[in-house]
This record gives C-alpha cells, sequence and structure tokens, in this order.
C-alpha cells in the first residue's frame, strides 16, 4: 500500500465517523429529541444552546459538510488524486479553529461538556494532523 | 513512420484521459456511497435512540392508535388559575434544557400573571436521567406539604449537583429541611406508590401526546414549536394571550 492510499483511506475512516457522529447530533436536532449523552453529560446543555446554531443553522449540520468535504478529497486522494488533499486541507485550517473556539464556549461560557463535540473535536485535529503528516502544499498543482 | 508514432502517442493519451475518467466515476461513487452510509447509520442509531427511550419506559407505544391526544390542564399549576390562556409543560428536573427555561417560563408568567395559567407536569426521561425520577418524586412529596413549586424551583437550581451522584436523597433532604418540611414525612412520600403512581399518569399522557424530548409546552391544547430565545417564546404567548381576549 503506497503513502496516498494509506493516508487517503485513513482520512476517509476519520471523516465517516466524522459523518456519522455530526449526521446522528443532526437529526435528534432537527427532530427536536434529547440526545443521551453518557460521559460528559452535558449534551443537552450544549446543543441546546445559541452556541449550537449558525443563523438558525445547527453546526452539527455544518460539520457534516465538513466531513463529507474531507471525505470526497481523501477517496480522491485513494484514487490517485493527492492534489485534492489542498482543498481538504483548505477546509480543515479553519475547522481546526472553530473547534478550538467551541471547546472554548464549552468550557468556559457554557460550562458544559457534549460527548458528540468532543468526539468531532478529536476527530478534526487528528484529520489535522494527518493533513500536516501528509504536506499537501508541496505536491506539485 | 513519423505518422504512425503520431497515432501511438494520440492513443496513449486518449487511454491514459479513459482511466483518469474512470477512476475519477469510481471515486465519486465511492464517496457517494460513504454519504449514503454514513446517513444511514446515523439514522440507525437515532431510531435505535428512540426505540430505547420507550422501552426504558416502561408504558406502552401510543403507535397505531386513532385518537386525538388530549393535554388536560391537571397538575401543578401557578398563574390565574381562571385564565383562558394555559400553558402545559412536561419537564425533567435533571434535564439541563428544563433548567433553563425555567427562568423563561417564570418570566413570561410574571409578565401575563393575570392572563396566563402554567400546569407542570412531571416527565422524567429515566433512561437517560438516572436520578430524575426520584427527583420528581421529591418534587411531588414536597407537594404534599404545599411547597411544590419551593422544591421545583430548588431542584432546578441545583440540578448540577445531584444530577449523578449515586445517592441524590441526601440533596433531597437538605432542600425539605430549607424549606422547613416535616422531614419524617417527606422521606414517607418519596417512596409513596400514590405519588409513583401520579408521575406515572403525567408520563402516560406526555407519551399519548407525543411527547419526545424535553421540555415540551403545549399551549392551549397545542403543541407549541420549539423556540430559540425568551423573546420567541414570550412572543408566542403573548400571541396566544391576544386570540384569547
Amino acid at each position: 500500500m503506497n503513502k496516498g492510499t494509506f493516508l487517503g483511506g485513513t482520512l476517509a475512516g476519520l471523516a465517516f465517523i466524522g459523518m456519522i457522529d455530526s449526521a446522528y447530533v443532526g437529526l435528534n436536532t432537527l427532530q427536536g429529541l434529547v440526545v443521551p449523552c453518557e460521559i460528559s453529560g452535558g449534551c443537552e446543555q450544549v446543543l441546546n444552546s445559541p452556541y449550537a446554531r449558525i443563523s438558525g443553522v445547527p453546526i452539527a449540520w455544518i460539520g457534516f459538510f465538513f466531513y463529507g468535504w474531507v471525505t470526497a478529497c481523501a477517496i480522491l486522494t485513494v484514487f490517485g488524486f493527492p492534489r485534492w488533499l489542498k482543498l481538504s486541507l483548505g477546509a480543515n485550517v479553519p475547522a481546526f479553529a472553530f473547534t478550538l473556539y467551541l471547546l472554548y464556549v464549552q468550557a468556559f461560557v457554557l460550562k458544559a461538556l457534549c460527548d458528540y463535540c468532543l468526539l468531532s473535536a478529536l476527530l478534526v485535529t487528528l484529520i489535522l494532523g494527518l493533513h500536516l503528516f501528509a504536506k499537501p502544499w508541496k505536491l506539485a498543482s | 513512420m513519423a505518422k504512425s508514432s503520431n497515432e501511438k502517442k494520440a492513443r496513449q493519451v486518449s487511454t491514459s484521459a479513459g482511466g483518469v475518467r474512470g477512476s475519477m466515476v469510481k471515486a465519486a461513487l465511492a464517496i457517494l456511497l460513504l454519504i449514503a452510509l454514513a446517513l444511514g447509520v446515523a439514522v440507525f442509531l437515532v431510531h435505535r435512540n428512540q426505540g430505547l427511550s420507550n422501552s426504558n419506559s416502561g408504558l406502552a407505544s401510543p403507535t397505531g392508535l386513532d385518537f386525538k391526544p388530549v393535554v388536560t390542564p391537571k397538575g401543578w399549576t401557578k398563574g390565574n388559575p381562571a385564565a383562558k390562556t394555559v400553558l402545559v409543560e412536561f419537564g425533567d428536573y435533571q434535564c439541563s434544557a428544563c433548567g433553563a427555561a425555567r427562568q423563561t417560563v417564570a418570566n413570561v408568567l410574571k409578565n401575563h400573571e393575570n392572563e396566563l395559567m402554567l400546569v407542570f407536569k412531571q416527565y422524567p426521561m429515566a433512561s437517560i436521567h438516572r436520578n430524575s425520577m426520584i427527583a420528581a418524586q421529591a418534587a411531588e412529596a414536597a407537594g404534599r406539604q404545599f411547597r411544590f413549586w419551593e422544591m421545583h424551583d430548588l431542584l432546578f437550581l441545583h440540578q448540577r449537583d445531584w444530577g449523578d451522584v449515586p445517592d441524590p436523597q441526601t440533596f433531597f433532604l437538605k432542600y425539605a429541611e430549607e424549606l422547613h418540611l416535616d422531614l419524617e414525612r417527606f422521606k414517607q412520600d418519596l417512596w409513596s406508590g400514590e405519588i409513583r403512581d401520579k408521575i406515572y399518569r403525567d408520563l402516560l399522557e406526555g407519551q399519548l401526546a407525543s411527547v419526545r424530548s424535553v421540555p415540551t409546552f403545549y399551549l392551549n391544547g397545542s403543541l407549541m414549536p420549539r423556540t430559540q430565545s425568551e423573546t420567541q417564546f414570550e412572543e408566542i404567548i403573548a400571541d396566544a394571550i391576544k386570540k384569547a381576549k
């Protein structure tokens, strides 16, 4: 297995988990359901707060599009188009900055943590780490 | 000779372009498949969660029954008992969104104290909030000594203290003491079968009315849409009061 296939496959795997995570929260939000929070216990408070939406759009669905985009770029890398990683990195950097902001909001503003948001933060960080490891900016355009 | 070499090159370019197109198509199919699979897994998890929620509450699902659910104005009331506008809340003391809604409801009630009646009904979601049932019992037990709303406020205000502890009873006894309740009677009532039956009746009413999350509000018998702010909540109530006049 070459480096591109390995990186693309791993990225696609992480982004796939991210899509499930964000779609699960997004679907619950659409139906107005309580999302059970087994570990951190603050899902309701976080997901019902005004910070869970941007202009009325649930952040979960914005996250789903982000993970969908990363999945697409990662799969294209696996199929021999590694230059798509540049576009994926382009989305990943603001996503990581936004993740840091959301972690700050959870820890210091709402003083409540949400399992699904923490999982997403971990995934975004790992995805960024893999991009930095792959150095897509060194690829010829 | 030169012509044949050019044809060869053209064929190679064409084969390579075909290969690229083929890979792109395969990649696009794989992407669509993964997105659909992720959505499918998420839908499955949401349905499984709903199923667990229904089975853990121990009550029959109303699915398939052909009737219009009625949310009665019976329960713990606040505001004007003769008001034409009735707001029914199904709440859970361990739910942080209900805790946050408490202040909103109190403010709205204060603004319309002569035109609005609030009814609180117990909807402890024990499958996800392990201490919600006993908290509801504590509120009802305080209610037997005419201190329901005071206990209601204390439970919401301190929900983080007792929410995830193994034995929340010590907290409830402390609140009962603060409210100068007869502690022996409170302890007895806390585990009274009648109180549990009353809570189950509220739960059943909520289930029949398709309550699926907390807090859920019914305004004059109709499900109130979820609101994002106190202003929006206030607007809906004010509108209903205006129509009722």
